[in-house]
């Protein structure tokens, strides 16, 4: 149990990890991350580097919608804009990854900027319907301008390289992906120690109020999307190093949607909710469909009745969970946490 | 009372650990002693918009493989099929490969749409490790430097509107007339892959193509198009990109127009599903289909195998759909393919299974298909156009078997 | 210019719109009592349509009593979804009640892959068949029928928001809860209420969409596009729904017919857009004047 939880500095006060306890618990967990692709199999690889992107492009929602109040249903277009920025790059130059990445960060967060204009005007839903329509408007531009993006078929890409090194294959490939989404994380969490984060949080919570406290709202808002978008951008990137092939199918409205339950699941509002959703929504289908896979021995027709109710399952899911704990799996960490912090006593 | 629970937990415990324990020994023990399997692997849309194909090309790759182990097996070897369901989504498809190619030694994979083969196709050109087909029938994969390792049972989209111009070709020459031709697909990758190649060919042809008329995918309504179509008067109207609407709403008011335009369609289409559900609107529809019909007069050795195997894994289905036989023949290949690598005393590497796919020339398919079929650049181009006759239920050939080349 | 071209795509563009408007009628209405936005109002339609499917084609009842019966269906369907699913959400954000009906949209879409396996649809026919000539303009049968059906029921449906007390009833609360609770109104029962008739003006277009383009699992895609609709015409007004619903099924088909197939999104899209910059809440929305 813990006790006396005292800081005598600022500096601690704003620290990321308060107790040796957690410092130490942190780089077992790096450790971990480190060590893990050289036990698991190629299939569990896979997956841990669908959840590493996963966890980019959901952190940056998170910072939009979950951070500034800013609902966004444009996520895909996005993460979109980075997958193509780094097709044609890998392409039509042999510029390293790192650059192309941050390339793909950047023009996404140019576009973002852009999408995120009519946020002074209007606010909630509306604006999602604006992000939709963005999307929407990307994705033409994704299929009509064929002589950059390929048309319908899409851009293959050769390998990520760096000085090199190819990256063509899964296991190299977590060697890209985790340690960029540890860092990003670890970034976002940062940004909410300082008077950016602040001034997010202070705009979701109140913009008018935030307005008078000398808090120009367009600036702030903007930067939001920028942030959000770079996020988006290069999580696209990555996917995009990752399957080696972007078509305008790779990111469509589901994915989208897919994003803003994986916060909403997960708790917006805290940098470990946009984690935990992230890995809620991309393992939780693999799990049914290991449920799936142990009835099939026993009866071999449980794929084709079992898959619909698949759906049916996760969308119940997402439901229950909702009207359960609308604040998502973060806050059911939390109490778990606190259980154990107080543990002997209750309350 | 606690300690009581506790303890008969923890034997139940032990007895369900004990168990366990004999019955993994047991299976691994009876496993040491077989011979190793060939796997066929797949990733199957059994739901998602697919899935009214993807569940009878479940049928017919798993009735195909049931069948070929009660003949012992390729060369005395049981054959395997994995597969997991993918709801026809390009990244549900590409885990399913990674977890399954993992897991088992596959050296034929179905994959269940052109993007996923795409997706695939780096990988699978670096691993070299199996060779891949499945439900897509696009053009690019014909691309032999590009896609090495994948193939298709059956033509190209491109082939198949090839098949379906030289018809128009011969019945215009018939009446010494030039045709002319609209083309209705829709906007997607699936739609829109044969569209530039057909445009060139049906020129070659001397065929006018008047109209080409795009649709929206889940467009609600269709009759302004329709109202341009009935400007040009085309003589035949070629859908592609579909599997059911659009097409009978064109029909049907391009028939009340008085237009007496004839109407054809690609394999998806060319199912008993639209004779079902169109009715006696549907008579007369005519497209290519690559295969003998389920259940038609035609003859052959595997023919009837295929109905001896489908009626045995379900005698309520009397009628297969094509889907059905798209698996069957599927399967068919790959067993081939592999027979011939194994009889060659060569390992089943990609490599040497893309050498046997290749040797094919004046394959018997035993009645599956109603001509010998050669391989050409990874696809099966053969085909004969079929026409419905809604009174009797079925599609009718209305021309000899077509094979490109 | 083809003058009698334009007339004839303008028409069936009007008569897309009309069919856009009633499922726009039923996200307003939703939206206006509850403040919900109702992202599976796709799936209920798609779902009355599979109800009408049953009850006209497997059990072979005659048209005018399946469908009545089948848009019953989707009005319980609805008043089911608010009360189990959407009451409990009560003071919840907004988002999170969007996620719940995203959530609601997958588990209509599985159930009806499971109840009425996924393979394509067509609706039996009950609408006239012979297309409709004025004078040389042509206008498809199904279209203009389920234009005029349409039509009928919004009628109704504006009178009945106009005159009757359930209507007032809605129209007081959707504008101000408190001085409604105030009043006697039965709040969480309007609530409901407002459910049950978007559903039911959901329902009907949704057969009637169905009618004309075929029915599949994945025909609840619509809904999206009807999202357009009501950012044009304002998240919470009947009329907006009306005349943009109209206006951009016409501008669609329109400009589908002139430039081909890939431009009709892009039109809707640039209307959605021009409207964002000149009038973000929409051409008859309200604006919500927030106040500290």
């Amino acid at each position: 149990m813990r006790i006396g939880d005292a800081k005598q500095s600022y500096a601690a006060d704003e620290a990321l990890w308060t107790s040796t306890t957690q410092q130490v618990w942190f780089g077992l967990l790096l450790l971990s991350l480190l060590l893990f692709p050289f036990f698991a199999s190629p299939y569990l690889l896979y997956l841990a580097c669908l959840v590493g992107i996963a966890v980019i492009s959901a952190t940056g929602l998170n910072i939009l919608t979950g951070f500034t109040g800013l609902i966004s249903l444009g996520q895909a277009g996005f993460m979109g804009v980075g997958g193509y920025t780094v097709a044609w790059l890998s392409l039509h130059t042999s510029l390293p990854f790192p650059i192309a990445l941050l390339a793909a960060g950047l023009l996404s967060a140019a576009i973002g900027m852009v999408v995120g204009l009519p946020s002074l005007r209007i606010k909630g839903l509306y604006l999602a319907i604006a992000t939709l329509a963005a999307s929407v408007f990307l994705h033409f531009v994704f299929v009509e301008w064929a002589s950059v993006t390929g048309g319908m078929a899409g851009l293959s890409l050769r390998s990520a390289q760096l000085f090199g090194l190819t990256f063509h294959n899964d296991f190299r490939m977590y060697f890209m992906i985790m340690p960029l989404a540890v860092l990003m994380l670890l970034a976002a969490r940062n940004i909410f120690r300082t008077r950016i984060g602040r001034a997010f949080i202070a705009i979701r919570d109140r913009d008018i109020s935030a307005e008078i406290l000398g808090i120009p709202l367009l600036r702030y808002k903007l930067l939001s999307f920028a942030l959000s978008s770079f996020y988006a951008g290069v999580a696209g990137g990555l996917f995009a190093y990752f399957y080696r092939v972007v078509t305008p199918e790779s990111f469509p409205l589901s994915m989208s949607i897919f994003y803003l339950a994986a916060i909403i699941v997960g708790g917006m509002g805290s940098i470990l909710g946009g984690v935990l959703g992230a890995i809620f929504m991309t393992l939780v289908p693999e799990g049914l469909k290991l449920l799936t896979t142990a009835i099939t021995p026993i009866y071999p027709q449980a794929p084709v009745f079992m898959s619909p109710l698949l759906g049916v399952v996760f969308g119940v899911l997402i439901v229950g969970f909702l009207i359960f704990e609308p604040n998502g799996l973060a806050e059911v960490w939390r109490r778990i946490r606190r259980f154990f912090h107080l543990w002997p006593f209750r309350t | 009372m606690l300690e009581r629970i506790h303890k008969q937990g923890r034997r139940l415990l032990t007895a369900a650990g004990l168990a366990l324990a004999v019955a993994i020994g047991g299976t691994a023990a009876a496993q040491g002693e077989s011979k190793e399997p060939i796997v066929f692997g797949g990733s199957i849309p059994l739901t998602g918009v697919f899935a009214f194909a993807g569940i009878h090309i479940h049928a017919g790759l798993s009735d195909y493989v049931d069948w070929i182990n009660s003949q012992g097996g390729i060369n005395g070897r049981p054959v395997q099929y994995v597969m997991e369901d993918t709801g026809y989504l390009v990244d549900r498809s590409v885990a399913t490969y990674k977890k399954l190619s993992g897991r088992h030694r596959i050296c034929c994979y179905y994959g269940d749409s052109t993007g996923f083969m795409q997706a695939i196709a780096a990988d699978l050109n670096n691993a070299k490790n199996m060779i891949m087909s499945g439900a897509s029938f696009a053009t690019a994969l014909t691309r032999v430097d590009k896609h090495p390792f994948q193939f298709i049972p059956g033509p190209s989209y491109s082939q198949m509107f090839a098949i379906i111009l030289e018809y128009i070709a011969a019945e215009a020459n018939k009446e010494g007339k030039k045709a002319t031709v609209a083309f209705v697909y829709s906007d997607t990758e699936f739609g829109r892959d044969p569209i530039e190649s057909s445009r060139a060919y049906a020129r070659n042809l001397g065929i006018d193509v008047v109209e080409e008329i795009m649709t929206k995918p889940g467009s609600v309504d269709v009759s302004a198009e329709v109202i341009k179509l009935r400007r040009k008067r085309p003589d035949y109207v070629i859908f592609h990109g579909y599997v059911l609407s659009p097409i009978n709403e064109f029909m049907v008011q391009m028939r009340q127009m008085g237009l007496n335009t004839k109407f054809m369609g690609t394999f998806w289409t060319m199912d008993r599903l639209i004779i079902d559900k169109m009715g006696k609107d549907a008579d007369g529809f005519m497209g290519v289909m690559p295969y003998n019909y389920f259940g038609e007069d035609e003859d052959g050795p595997m023919y009837r195998v295929m109905h001896e195997q489908a009626r045995k894994s379900d005698p309520n289905q009397a009628y297969r759909p094509t889907p059905y036989v798209q698996g069957w023949f599927n399967a068919m290949v790959w067993t081939e393919v592999v027979k011939r690598t194994l009889d060659a005393g060569k390992p089943l590497t990609g490599e040497n299974l893309k050498e046997a796919l290749d040797s094919i020339k004046d394959w018997d398919t035993g009645g599956i298909i109603g001509v010998p079929v050669t391989v050409k650049d990874n696809s099966f181009p053969v085909g004969r156009i079929y026409r419905v006759n809604a009174a009797a239920g079925r599609f009718e050939p209305v021309s000899d078997w077509i094979h490109l080349d | 210019m083809d003058w009698l071209f334009f007339a004839e795509v303008s028409l069936a563009g009007l008569a897309t719109g009309g069919l856009y408007a009633l499922i726009a009628l039923g996200f307003v209405i939703i939206y206006k009592a509850t403040r919900v936005i109702n992202f599976a109002i796709g799936e209920i339609m798609m779902f009355a349509a599979y109800l009408f499917l049953s009850f006209a084609g497997g059990m072979e009842l005659p048209a005018w009593l399946a469908l009545p019966l089948a848009v019953l269906g989707g009005m319980v369907l609805g008043g089911l979804v608010e009360r189990l699913m959407i009451r409990p959400m009560l003071g919840e954000s907004p988002i999170t009640v969007v996620m719940v009906t995203i959530g609601l949209a997958s588990i209509l879409v599985g159930l009806a892959e499971i109840i009425w396996t996924a393979d394509p649809q067509l609706l039996p026919e009950f609408l006239p068949r012979q297309p409709i000539f004025i004078g040389e303009i042509y206008l498809a049968p199904k279209v203009a029928w389920g234009f005029v059906i349409g039509a009928a029921v919004l009628t109704v449906y504006l009178l009945y928001f106009r005159f009757s007390r359930g209507g007032v009833a809605l129209r007081a609360t959707a504008s101000d809860q408190a001085a409604a609770y105030s009043m006697g109104i039965n709040v969480r029962r309007v609530f409901n209420l407002a459910w049950v008739f978007g559903s039911l003006a959901a329902s009907l277009a949704g057969i009637l969409v169905s009618a004309t383009g075929g029915l599949s699992p994945q025909s609840g895609a619509i809904g999206l596009s009807v999202l357009v609709i009501v950012i044009v015409g304002g998240l919470d007004s009947i009329l907006g729904a009306l005349i943009a619903g109209l206006f951009v099924g016409w501008l669609e088909t329109v400009a589908g017919a002139f430039f081909g197939g890939e431009y009709r999104m892009l039109a809707t899209f640039s209307v959605l857009a021009l409207i964002l910059i000149i009038r973000p809440y929409g051409l008859f929305g309200t604006h919500e004047i927030e106040r500290l």
